[in-house]
């Protein structure tokens, strides 16, 4: 892209001009946040490429404080003669809205003490990926879902997406931050041919800051085969109340209406079951989440957040605890509470140390929920209700395929009965959580 | 690449928006019928015929079956109200073209922001590096399909500015607080943007279009006795600002404070399967996941639907006709134009209980060797075009709604869903309840939330077995559809019918209610 043509400005020398011309038009504060991304995408089917995209976008987005006044705009457009109508236009819009005393920039003293650490975000080997090597990737993912799908495969996907990545942001009060990162995903979704109509579908998908970090090609597909030939059969069985076990890669899917609630945003506007739980148990003793911005090459890794404070690790939920809840800059304000940060990066919860057999083996039955469908949270009440496939277990042997159940509980309730962590944190995902043993669960079905 | 294969509906909040509020004046499609010229693309961007042909050709240097140009200008706005204060507002500005070489079913895309020839043609180079043959033809003169005008805007419309939106805003605020003591907080939001589009393809199709589109909100919490419920509820679609007057601030107010308060009383349905009766309007949700997802052509063409061996065949009760439709005014999934330069079209996908179509784009049209049904639909130029629903529907029966509720015996009544999801391949769908009725003896009795409903598609839409004659459909804006990775606004109505059975994921088995 050949954007800022007159002069090719770097990210800060634009960031400077904007920040200049904004007091200049009648702001009293701004914030400019800059970004470039540059992505590639092919996917196949049936052995040839059905999908070759590839681009580069921008985005500017400037953000305005006037008296108390607020308002934040993006585009594309570098160009300096467009920023010009751009920015008077923007500080004009502000002008308009009414006043606000909490809408302000970060007061700069919560900016400071930024870790240096490297947090290995780039891929020093990015660039070298070749349009080849991104070909070969993909078809050694299909090739190997195909073979493992075997005369069950109606259809297979494969595809590889990655992208460069970097931002710059600066205040107009003195915070200034940037980032530069990789991201490769490769992936692939079947079909399969089951009894009568039912045609199951199952993914896998698998994304690294570091292209060397992915598991084997060959693996990638072989899994997505498996999951998807895990979904043969797949029936309801009677209503029943049973223990089930989240496995580690879909338990974000209820996990986050209990972290949702924690945000400043829902306590302020009453829509918290958790606003007066702080320092209480949420959860059984075996619930603890962490927040954890310094993973090396981690997805949800970072240095600061989008409030400009520094990262920073802590405990949010300990031993069933609820200890922190995230508390960003303007609703700090309007609560009268300290800013802890209103975002999350790796969430963690730690592993326990048996694995998935060993716990599946122990209980009498079970359910394992390999994924969900439809379902919602209320952020309000902390009553959930969800659509969930998975596979029944008796005595550690494998029953049936289940899916068309639904669980449904209250957050309150429900965490109470984490009986057991096992070992198996899933690594390609910002949320780290191993497997979840939740017992006394009501499986909706017949 | 994002493989999930299951199709997701979400009714949000979204606040997605931003917007530059004062545009140079554009050609407008006027009131009258058609929409057949306007130059907006040409006169703005310099974007002309040649250019257009050159950028065509490049598409097709190495070969394939057509290529296609969409270019986009769309500029949104929110502005937000809390804590009694219209206090956030949110603009965007997205600006570029979307290039495509098509060979079969393969697709090659490149899109650049920055309308410069030298880009449009690096742009155009990469959707061509999809094939490797000899240069095919594109056309070098274009002609304008004649498209009906489902959502006319007065001339010179340039979106609707922020400062109209703030009284709007102010009044919805007072309003919900005038309805009820009970209310402690209440959050208004009004989106709104303008799109503008520029279709060219190789076989000498050239489409512009005009979209107006945008919601108001409003979401409010009460508080009874220590405990709090939220409600939300929205009006929208493709509208200018005439549509957003007193009746529909009341409507968007009165509808949220009232379901807020109704759920105090509300409990958890008993868990099972049992009869589960749809109320008419925004119910329709459950065709577009239970049925719509499935009759994409895309997934049919892949094998990968659970309806791809069923055209032709009977799929429904005889009183069962269900339409996919983009010419309705003014709802949010209708179109002059889809992002493939086919006008807007109405599409019967199931007729006295027989599946007579499925939901086409271009590629997809041309595997199976039919007209393309118009629904060619792209999130924005970022994004080639796949089948997309419009707004789809049910046609109403014979039966009054309280006989349908009557016939349902015990069992539950829908009124109102959050959101919905699809699994393609096994026909499995799910959509979340959040406010309802049990239905006891065949009267509406305690009023039920927050309860997700599973079902299997075709054996759902065999098993609808009652329609009444009130077909609504759901005025809301902020519905977006979610499919690859790309949403698009739709609609959908239906009227009060009865489904034999569904599994309703209460807390309690089936008789452990009290």
């Amino acid at each position: 892209m050949t954007t800022l043509k007159n002069k090719q400005m770097s990210f800060p020398e634009l960031a400077d001009w904007v920040i200049s011309r904004t007091l200049k038009a009648g702001a009293g504060d701004c914030k400019v946040s800059l970004s470039r991304r540059r992505s590639v995408e092919i996917n196949y089917r049936d052995r040839k490429p059905e999908v070759i995209k590839e681009a580069t976008t921008q985005g500017l987005y400037l953000e305005v404080f006037t008296n108390n006044r607020y308002a934040g705009q993006s585009t594309p457009d570098f160009r300096k003669s467009t920023l010009e109508t751009f920015i008077t236009d923007l500080v004009a819009n502000a002008g308009i809205m009414e006043e606000d005393p909490f809408r302000t920039l970060p007061d700069p003293k919560y900016y400071e003490g930024r870790s240096d650490t490297d947090l290995q975000l780039s891929d020093p080997e990015y660039g070298k990926l070749t349009p080849e090597e991104r070909h070969a990737m993909t078809k050694s993912v299909e090739e190997a879902c195909l073979s493992k799908g075997g005369d069950k495969v109606i259809s297979v996907e494969a595809g590889e997406y990655d992208e460069s990545y970097e931002e710059y942001v600066k205040t107009s009060n003195g915070f200034e931050g940037s980032s530069k990162s990789t991201y490769c995903n490769v992936g692939a979704s079947m079909t399969a041919q089951d009894k009568g109509d039912r045609k199951p579908a199952g993914y896998n998908s698998v994304g690294c800051r570091y292209k060397s970090d992915l598991p084997p090609m060959e693996d990638v597909g072989a899994e997505a085969a498996r999951r998807t030939l895990d979904l043969m059969g797949g029936k309801k069985i009677a209503t029943t109340k049973i223990p089930v076990i989240l496995e580690n890669r879909g338990a974000g899917r209820i996990l986050n209406g209990l972290v949702n609630p924690m945000s400043a945003g829902n306590i302020q506007q009453k829509r918290s079951f958790l606003a007066d739980k702080k320092g209480t148990a949420v959860g059984s003793s075996l619930l603890t989440v962490i927040d954890d911005p310094f993973i090396p090459r981690g997805l949800g890794s970072r240095y600061y957040d989008g409030d400009g404070f520094p990262a920073r690790k802590r405990s949010l939920i300990a031993d069933g605890i609820l200890n922190e809840f995230l508390v960003d800059w303007y609703y700090s304000r309007k609560l009268g509470w300290e800013p802890t940060s209103g975002s999350l990066s790796n969430v963690i919860i730690p592993p326990g140390t048996r694995s998935l057999e060993e716990i599946i083996r122990d209980l009498k039955r079970c359910i394992v929920i390999t994924d969900y469908i439809g379902g919602n949270s209320n952020t309000t009440t902390g009553d959930f209700s969800v659509g969930i496939i998975g596979k029944l277990y008796e005595n550690g042997n494998f029953i049936q395929n289940v899916a068309e159940m639904n669980i449904a509980d209250n957050h309150m309730n429900f965490w109470n009965r984490l009986v057991e962590v096992a070992n198996d944190p899933y690594m390609y995902s910002q949320g780290r959580f191993p497997s979840l043993v939740i017992d006394d669960v009501v499986v909706a079905g017949i | 690449m994002k493989p999930i294969p299951r199709r997701k509906f979400i009714r949000g909040t979204a606040l997605a928006g931003g917007a530059l509020l004062f545009l140079p004046g554009i050609q407008g499609c006027g009131f009258a019928g058609g929409c057949p010229s306007g130059n907006y693309f040409l006169e703005e961007f310099g974007i002309d015929d040649a250019l257009i042909s050159r950028l065509l050709s490049k598409a097709l240097s190495r070969g394939g079956d057509f290529a296609d140009l969409y270019f986009e200008y769309t500029v949104s706005n929110y502005l937000g109200l809390e804590d009694g204060k219209v206090n956030q507002s949110y603009g965007d500005i997205s600006l570029g073209v979307g290039i495509r070489t098509v060979k079969g079913d393969q697709t090659g895309y490149g899109y650049t922001q920055e309308l410069s020839e030298e880009s449009m043609m690096s742009a155009a180079a990469t959707a061509a590096s999809l094939c490797d043959m000899t240069a095919a033809q594109a056309a070098t003169s274009f002609s304008r399909p004649q498209t009906g005008s489902y959502y006319p805007v007065p001339d010179g419309f340039d979106g609707i500015p922020a400062q109209s939106k703030l009284p709007v805003l102010q009044q919805i605020n007072e309003k919900c607080f005038s309805l009820s003591p009970e209310i402690v907080k209440v959050n208004a939001g009004f989106q709104s943007s303008i799109k503008r589009i520029l279709i060219a393809t190789s076989d000498g199709i050239m489409a512009e279009d005009i979209i107006p589109g945008g919601y108001l909100y409003s979401s409010v919490v009460a508080e009874r006795n220590g405990r709090r419920e939220q409600s939300f509820w929205n009006l929208g679609g493709r509208r200018d600002f005439s549509f957003y007057d007193n009746d529909v601030i009341n409507e968007v107010a009165s509808k949220s404070v009232n379901n807020a308060l109704k759920l105090f009383d509300a409990i958890q349905p008993p868990a099972g399967e049992m009869p589960v009766v749809l109320g008419p309007g925004i119910t329709g949700i459950l065709l577009h996941e239970a049925i719509g997802h499935g009759m994409e052509a895309d997934f049919n063409r892949k094998k990968t639907s659970t309806y791809s061996t069923m055209m032709g065949k009977k799929v429904a009760e005889p009183f069962v006709t269900i339409i996919d439709d983009g010419t309705n005014m003014n709802l949010a999934g209708s179109i002059n134009v889809d992002d493939e330069g086919i006008p807007g079209k109405k599409t019967v996908l199931v007729e006295n209980g027989i599946l007579t179509s499925y939901i086409h784009d271009r590629i997809s049209a041309k595997y199976y060797g039919v007209e393309p049904t118009g629904n060619g639909r792209r999130q924005d130029f970022m994004n080639y075009p796949i089948p997309r629903m419009r707004n789809t529907y049910m046609l109403g029966g014979d039966a009054t709604p309280d006989d349908v509720i009557k016939a349902a015996g015990n069992g539950i009544y829908v009124e109102d869903v959050s959101n919905g999801q699809v699994k393609i391949g096994e026909g499995d769908f799910a959509f979340y309840v959040s406010q309802g009725r049990m239905i006891e003896n065949g009267k509406l009795t305690s009023t039920i939330k927050d309860v997700n409903i599973m079902g299997n598609g075709p054996k759902m839409l065999a098993n609808i077995v009652m329609a009444a004659n009130d077909l609504e459909m759901s005025r809301g804006g902020a519905g977006q559809c979610g499919k690859n990775g790309q949403g698009a606004p739709v609609s959908f109505g239906l009227p009060t019918c009865l489904v034999k059975s569904l599994t309703v994921g209460g807390t309690e088995q089936k008789g452990g209610r009290s």
